[in-house]
């Protein structure tokens, strides 16, 4: 079991904590996320443990954004502290794209964000189905909105500040 | 049927149609020009919408050691301050100096003590072992009852030896039981007539008996004293003084090289000790400092190449869209009916015969059901140009010269040909 926990440890824990970021925008979170998860995966092995990690995870986000709702503060962390090793102006730019991507995520809701980062951490429809819950044919639906929305709101940002600047 | 939803047409594109869904789309891809022109649309949404998720990479964290999976019990939360699961670093707090002053001080002090202390040692050693014990023979007064002497390591052969020249010296043939005093006798006796005793009488005591024995030790003393007798007493007290004044400079000198020997065994233990000390200080503080980051192995990577893509395969240097070949060629990309391009791009150094140099060729990369690689090459002609020879494979349409080639074989390829649109 502890073999099994570390191999599963070592395969997902990265593209883990790389979803919950995309999806928090909080690093520290997203570890800590991530963490709970295995927690979890430790008192209760899944059978299927790449679609149940990530369907926790996502929950437990989800559970962390109403209890911040409820609580009323709903904080929006971006790290200051990250290793400076480009310079300035790329970091800058790095940063701003980051930033700009971050913010057309959110214009989402919850099922095509979520099915999006999926796909992006190398999910196929079968795994994404199983994770949020959906019929696999609902899937290409669901991603087809969410990443023409995505771009949409990306570009529609970057007319925004265009215009304003 | 019907023209393709948006869903259908990402599913084609993300590889999660069956062979026979695949089929129909393909079908209905190569007669309806609208849905074509859609899955172009949508292949260009899909590549930014998953450059744009890609840029949201989590900050690179800092070289630290990989975090541990969780044991049977949950993880332990982090700490504020700590970002990563690093163990926590060591302190390095400064020692109170006054403090380490104190001890450098008892520690200057026990080495000085220990140091005088092994001179002193090694000089009574050294004093005990090569200076006299006893008053020399001739001030000695023999009637008076010995001291106590501890009794050197003399073998009994010796003692033999030393005994007839005392005896003579003292007149009385009576043997001297103490063996230390034979020795010192021995030792104060002029050396070459005691040699010539003890060549004269060695055999002799080897092998007689004890009473003879100390018939013989008798007899060889009279020898002896006859021998010293003729020498003055004057020169006899010469010797000993040079003697005394030879083992006294010889002490001095020894104790001298000791004290040296000792001074500079203790200054390398102090340099060694000086040395582990920061050592162990080094040691501590890059305990505290980040591993450094892992370079990736070049030569890992050149052990290891990674399978060449379709896009390497088919040597295009950029990648365009349809807007993009339109504007190079000046009018509508040809493509083969009833396919779907892989990807249209640029190529260099490989101009068609004819064809305007200046101008770089558009390929259109094509893949068959059986995964071969086609491509359709196309390059402006200039007005007025003439253009170059057509072959099997290579035509011209308009200003554009074309030219079909690829995995499949030229019958596959002819087939194609006619498909070029």
């Amino acid at each position: 079991m502890t073999a099994d926990l570390t191999q599963l440890f070592e395969q997902h824990y990265g593209s883990l904590v790389r979803m919950l970021y995309r999806r928090t925008g909080d690093r520290d979170r997203a570890e800590d996320l991530a963490q709970e998860t295995f927690a979890r995966a430790v008192a209760a092995p899944p059978n299927n443990p790449r679609p149940w990690l990530f369907a926790v995870a996502l929950n437990l986000v989800r559970e962390e954004g109403r209890r911040a709702l409820r609580q009323g503060r709903r904080l929006e962390l971006l790290r200051a502290d990250e290793p400076k090793s480009q310079s300035p102006d790329e970091e800058f730019d790095r940063n701003e794209r980051s930033a700009s991507v971050r913010a057309a995520l959110a214009t989402l809701n919850d099922r095509d964000r979520e099915a999006l980062l999926l796909k992006a951490e190398g999910f196929n429809y079968d795994e994404i189905a199983a994770t949020l819950g959906l019929s696999k044919g609902a899937i290409g639906t669901t991603l087809a909105r969410a990443r023409r929305r995505l771009v949409e709101a990306y570009r529609s940002d970057g007319r925004g500040k265009n215009a304003a600047s | 049927m019907p023209h393709l939803d948006e869903g259908t047409l990402h599913a084609l594109l993300d590889g999660e149609l069956d062979l026979t869904e695949v089929s129909e789309v393909q079908l209905h891809l190569g007669t309806c020009v609208a849905c074509g022109s859609r899955l172009q649309e949508v292949k260009q949404v899909m590549a930014e919408a998953d450059r744009l998720v890609a840029a949201v990479e989590p900050p690179a964290a800092s070289p630290q050691p990989k975090p541990e999976p969780p044991r049977n019990q949950p993880p332990p939360r982090r700490t504020e301050n700590s970002g990563n699961w690093e163990p926590a670093p060591l302190l390095l707090v400064p020692e109170d100096l006054e403090a380490q002053a104190r001890r450098n001080r008892w520690a200057r002090r026990v080495r000085w003590a220990a140091a005088l202390a092994g001179v002193l040692v090694a000089g009574r050693v050294i004093t005990s072992s090569m200076s006299p014990s006893h008053l020399e023979l001739s001030e000695r007064d023999l009637t008076a009852p010995s001291r106590p002497v501890p009794p050197p390591v003399v073998s009994p052969e010796e003692s033999r030896r030393a005994e007839a020249p005392v005896v003579a010296q003292r007149g009385k043939p009576t043997r001297l039981s103490s063996p230390t005093r034979s020795a010192q006798i021995h030792k104060a006796a002029p050396k070459a007539e005691a040699l010539k005793v003890e060549e004269s009488t060695e055999p002799l005591a080897d092998t007689a008996s004890p009473d003879a024995q100390a018939g013989f030790a008798a007899a060889a003393a009279e020898d002896t004293v006859t021998a010293q007798d003729s020498q003055p007493l004057a020169s006899q007290d010469t010797s000993d003084s040079t003697k005394k004044l030879e083992l006294a400079a010889a002490d001095e000198r020894s104790r001298r090289e000791d004290e040296l020997a000792t001074r500079r065994a203790a200054a390398q233990a102090l340099a060694e000790l000086d040395r582990e000390r920061l050592r162990q200080r080094a040691n501590a503080a890059t305990a505290a400092l980040p591993p450094v980051r892992s370079e990736p192995q070049p030569a890992a990577a050149e052990s290891a190449p990674a399978p060449r893509t379709l896009e390497q395969r088919s040597q295009i240097y950029l990648r365009i869209g349809l807007d993009e070949a339109v504007k190079q060629l000046g009018g509508p990309a040809h493509v083969i009916e009833g396919m779907t391009p892989q990807f249209i791009g640029l190529i260099r150094g490989q101009q068609l015969p004819g064809a305007n140099p200046r101008r770089p060729a558009v390929r259109v990369v094509y893949l068959d059901s059986r995964g071969r690689m086609i491509l359709l090459d196309q390059q402006r002609v200039d007005s007025g140009a003439t253009p170059g020879a057509e072959g099997n494979l290579r035509w011209t349409i308009g200003d554009v010269m074309v030219y079909l080639r690829g995995e499949p074989g030229p019958e596959v390829l002819r087939n194609l040909q006619a498909r070029v649109r």
